[in-house]
């Protein structure tokens, strides 16, 4: 069965490309807009791994992660931010919600895979 | 082959099939086994009773008995397998052959071998190198390479060619 | 990949869309923030958008728009955390940007043009208001903003030249709840190049404490790659501050080749921090395996032990290779015949130790027993190295290829090159020359009827030069070896249509694609149009067909029209031995190839009754059906009251085999039945069994082939 990917963005151009690439790549996406839609969704959906932007309103990624890692059935699953910041202090704050990793924007399709293929197997 | 060629006497190994007394160029015997167990090939004539182990390879033998229109052979404390090789489409092979018994080795000068005779006889012609005689029995030589010709032997492609 | 412009396509217009939104609301924002200019939720509203626009607009390829707006992103985050103060300076600077990214998306889509002295003078403003603040920490976070890193594209060290590396990964405790799975990363490792890895576990607590959300174990891997060691790091990138990583070089082409020896078990042990060389020295007097006295000493436990022997024995193997391939000179040659030889009587000793171990068994003499097991072993390494020493590359028939390639292409005035793959595939010598001839009938067909001519090929979009592809590989106990053109591919209906002339199969007969592509093999069959000179004379695959079925191997065809075809050899590594079921009816023994074997199961008169006699068992709901085996060999004795099904597979059929019972499995050294039985349907050799009796092998596919010929249920199921 395919895995089962969130991608959470406010930018609905980053969803897009996220959700396509990884469709193309044969997985399953759900979207959701920002950290409390994501929670939401979380409570109907199946998901096997999350892509979450870190600057949201509502709830920002900081705060989805640690709302996901409190969840029992996500306590272990991979979790992966994007951001354009690289600066290491937002990287450690992610890191210590519980992010497995991050990907840098901008980034190509390809890129995109190859974290995700590293993080999910 | 003629048996006027040589005057050089043949030594001939003696063995008994339904109580008659049949002999082979010991120059084709490889050696006398012991019967024990033989493994049937599935769907191949009565005549081929199976395959054994000789030292490693596996050998086919053939009961001669029901070669030549009699019964089966029965295992009996008696009962040998003997080796032969023979020349089967030009090449050489390692056969053995069922023996009722195993008699002794003989030999026989040529010319006290006759030609078979062309009837009375209830075994092919063509099998037969000719009759010897010792002790005024007579005893059936045979040409163990026609017995094994490609014809013979070549049943299996008769079979699948009657199944298709 | 289709339709990722597409995809790009359709994303630039969404970015295009969200882009005019966002600068819509950043103008609101922005003219509410001069009211209220320390309001948080509104810098938070600036900054997003900023950071939405110049994060989708270069992935989107709008990097001059990114590249502008990181400016004023910079500025809002310096606002954010409270660095900057918003001033109407600020905010002027901001409305202008926005109007001017408005105007840079408008020009994309040729409705405006950009004067870029406007964004040269906003973005220096801009700069003159962060760096008067900041200047320290703009310069800090412009070196940051790298273009995308690349976390698992790995940078090669240097073309071929490999080095060996010891690497220690051991994770922090709390690894797992960072959502990260250890053993991706060993894969990614494993990926890189030929590796060992170890895993340590003397770090695990005791059943009791054990936490199972954290992570105790760690492991050593030992890696020979290509691949620097900053590619090795970067596999950890994620984790590289929860967990301690060390990657060193110990051995490098190049480097280590001369002089120098092995690295004693102690040393490694020493170098790796596990053990320290005074406390290693001072146990040395005895005279026991340094890894024993360690850990008997309580030093260094046995994990640790096992990971430094095994990079000692990866390092022999890495550089023995390298030797091998230096140094073609170490290497005799000797006729085959005396090869062969060896064979045979190796065979003779399996059979033999078999008889000794059975004799020790009945026995039960422990002495006995012990010899016999010790007999065992040794045959078996005597078994698996005179094995090997008939393997060989199948790289040289290959390469025999390259000029049949190049000289047909000629003649037929097409161009084709040829690629090969997995040259150094090892295949029993007598596999790999009864495999000359298959080969050069189907790279024949594919470079006559599969690789179109040049003009045709540039008219259906293709490149002008055709590829044929051979490539070897091992797959479990078999080798496979595809041969793949990206030609015309094969016309189902043309051979359908042949197959129905030609009398192969019946007008209405319905076939799947791959009894179609089946029907290539048909003796007699040739769909080419026109008979060249090169193929097309209707044989040739069926030759193949036939010397792979004589080689215990399969065919496989697949093929997408105008796409190409590939055809896949299935072969078994060597001919001599074979892992085989033993099965029994009445007294009789008989072997069925381990290979083809799906399962067992059971069938009793009650089943029997159920199916009406008919003879299909119900396996989980899927109807198999099955041959009796007693019946087909003739077999005159009276079954038991439960039999037992073989369920075997052969080319996707399954086809059940009725037995009385199965004994087990059984190494079998394969022996012909000789030319008296080689035509026999159904057997394909003889094996001598512990006892010295014969069993026969059965040959499964032909078997099915012969009984489907007179019952009409086995040759329906089979499709034959």
């Amino acid at each position: 069965m395919a895995k089962v990917i969130m991608t959470v963005d406010d930018s609905a151009s980053v969803r897009q490309m996220v959700a396509f690439t990884l469709k193309g790549a044969g997985y399953t996406v759900v979207e959701a807009v920002d950290g409390k839609d994501a929670l939401s969704k979380l409570a109907q959906t199946q998901i096997n791994m999350m892509i979450t932007d870190l600057n949201m309103p509502n709830l920002d990624g900081i705060g989805l992660i640690k709302g996901v890692r409190a969840m029992p059935a996500y306590k272990f699953i991979p979790i992966v931010m994007l951001t354009t910041e690289s600066q290491d202090s937002k990287k450690q704050e992610g890191k210590s919600a519980g992010a497995t990793g991050w990907i840098v924007k901008p980034f190509k399709p390809d890129q995109l895979l190859a974290v995700v293929k590293k993080v999910l197997g | 082959m003629s048996a006027t060629a040589t005057s050089e006497p043949t030594q001939y190994l003696t063995f008994e099939l339904e109580e008659e007394t049949f002999a082979l160029d010991i120059s084709k015997v490889r050696e006398v086994l012991e019967f024990s167990s033989v493994t049937k090939v599935p769907r191949t004539p009565e005549f081929m009773r199976g395959v054994i182990n000789l030292r490693g390879s596996v050998v086919p033998v053939v009961d001669l008995r029901l070669k030549f229109g009699m019964t089966r052979t029965e295992k009996t404390v008696n009962t040998c397998v003997i080796i032969v090789e023979v020349s089967f489409e030009s090449e050489s092979m390692v056969l053995g052959a069922l023996a009722d018994s195993v008699q002794e080795v003989i030999e026989l000068e040529p010319e006290k071998i006759e030609p078979a005779p062309s009837i009375g006889m209830q075994l092919r012609t063509d099998f037969i190198k000719g009759m010897g005689k010792r002790d005024e029995e007579f005893i059936i030589i045979l040409d163990i390479d026609k017995i094994f010709t490609a014809d013979e032997l070549a049943f299996a492609q008769e079979a699948s060619q009657s199944a298709a | 990949m289709i339709g990722e412009d597409d995809g790009l396509d359709a994303g630039r217009e969404a970015f295009k869309e969200e882009a005019a939104e966002l600068l819509t609301e950043l103008e609101t924002s922005l003219l509410e923030l001069e009211e209220h200019p320390t309001d948080e939720d509104l810098i938070g509203r600036v900054f997003r958008a900023m950071h939405t626009v110049k994060g989708s607009g270069a992935m989107f390829g709008f990097d001059d728009i990114a590249e502008f707006t990181h400016e004023v992103e910079t500025a809002f985050d310096m606002v954010r955390m409270g660095k900057l103060a918003v001033t109407k300076e600020l905010t002027n600077l901001t409305l202008r940007a926005r109007d001017q990214i408005r105007t840079m998306i408008e020009a994309s889509e040729g409705k405006a043009t950009v004067d870029h002295n406007v964004s040269k003078s906003i973005i220096g403003s801009l700069q003159l208001l962060t760096r008067g603040g900041q200047a320290k920490e703009v310069q800090g976070q412009e070196s940051g903003e790298t273009p995308a890193k690349k976390p698992s594209k790995t940078d090669s060290a240097d073309g071929a030249h490999s080095i060996t590396y010891r690497i220690r990964f051991k994770p922090a405790a709390d690894l797992f709840v960072t959502g990260t799975n250890p053993i991706l990363l060993l894969n990614e490792l494993r990926q890189m190049g030929s590796s060992m890895v170890i895993a340590q576990t003397d770090a695990i607590t005791r059943l009791e404490e054990f936490n199972p959300e954290t992570c105790a174990t760690y492991w050593d891997i030992i890696l020979t790659t290509t691949h620097s060691a900053n590619a090795i790091k970067d596999v950890f990138i994620f984790v590289d501050d929860m967990c301690d990583l060390h990657v060193e070089v110990v051995d490098e082409e190049g480097e280590y080749d001369e002089g120098e020896g092995y690295m004693k078990l102690g040393e490694i042990l020493a170098a790796r921090g596990d053990v320290k060389i005074d406390e290693l020295k001072k146990l040395l007097g005895k005279q026991k395996k340094v890894g024993e006295i360690l850990v008997d000493a309580g030093i260094v436990d046995s994990g640790h032990i096992e990971s430094a022997l095994a990079e000692q024995q990866h390092i022999k193997e890495v550089r023995e290779q390298r030797q091998k391939t230096a140094d073609g000179a170490a290497s005799i040659r000797v006729p085959s015949e005396r090869l062969d030889k060896l064979v045979d009587l190796v065979g003779e000793l399996v059979t033999v130790q078999a008889r000794l171990s059975q004799t020790a068994a009945i026995n039960g003499e422990v002495l006995l027993t012990s010899i016999a097991e010790e007999v065992e072993r040794l045959t078996w390494e005597l078994r698996d190295s005179t094995m090997s020493i008939r393997m060989l590359p199948i790289g040289t028939t290959f390469s025999k290829f390259k000029r049949l390639v190049r000289d047909l292409s000629n003649d037929l005035g097409k161009e084709i090159q040829m690629t090969t793959d997995g040259a150094e595939t090892e295949l029993d010598k007598t596999v790999i020359e009864k495999l000359n001839d298959p080969l050069v009938h189907i790279i024949r067909n594919s470079i006559d009827h599969g690789v179109e001519r040049p003009d045709v090929r540039e008219a259906a979009g293709k490149p002008r030069m055709g590829t044929v592809h051979l490539s070897a590989g091992h797959s479990g106990a078999n080798v496979l070896i595809k041969i793949e053109d990206d030609g015309a591919g094969l016309d189902k209906e043309r051979i359908l249509k042949k197959a129905i002339d030609n009398g192969l199969v019946a007008p209405d007969a319905e076939l799947s694609e791959k009894e179609i592509f089946g029907m290539i093999f048909a003796p007699g069959f040739s769909t080419a149009a026109k008979v060249t000179n090169v193929s097309g004379r209707g044989v040739g695959m069926d030759v193949v067909k036939k010397n792979i079925d004589a080689l215990r191997g399969i065919v496989e065809v697949k093929s997408k029209k105008g796409a190409g075809t590939t055809i896949t050899l299935r072969l078994p590594l060597t001919l001599a031995i074979i892992d085989g079921l033993l099965v029994k009816i009445a007294d009789e023994v008989f072997v069925i190839p381990l290979a083809v074997v799906e399962e067992c199961v059971e069938l009793s008169k009650k089943d029997i009754e159920r199916t009406h006699g008919r003879h299909v068992s119900n396996v989980r709901g899927v109807l198999i059906p099955y041959i009796r085996l007693r019946e087909h060999f003739l077999i005159d004795a009276e079954e038991p009251e439960m039999e037992q099904i073989v369920i075997t597979e052969v080319e996707d059929k399954k086809v059940g085999f009725v037995v009385d019972y199965v004994i087990g499995e059984h190494q079998t050294v394969i022996k012909t039945l000789g030319r008296v039985f080689k035509d026999i349907e159904g057997v394909s050799g003889a094996t001598i069994l512990g006892d010295g009796t014969v069993a026969l092998i059965m040959d499964i596919p032909s078997l099915v082939r012969s009984v489907a010929r007179h019952e009409p249920a086995i040759a329906e199921a089979v499709g034959v």
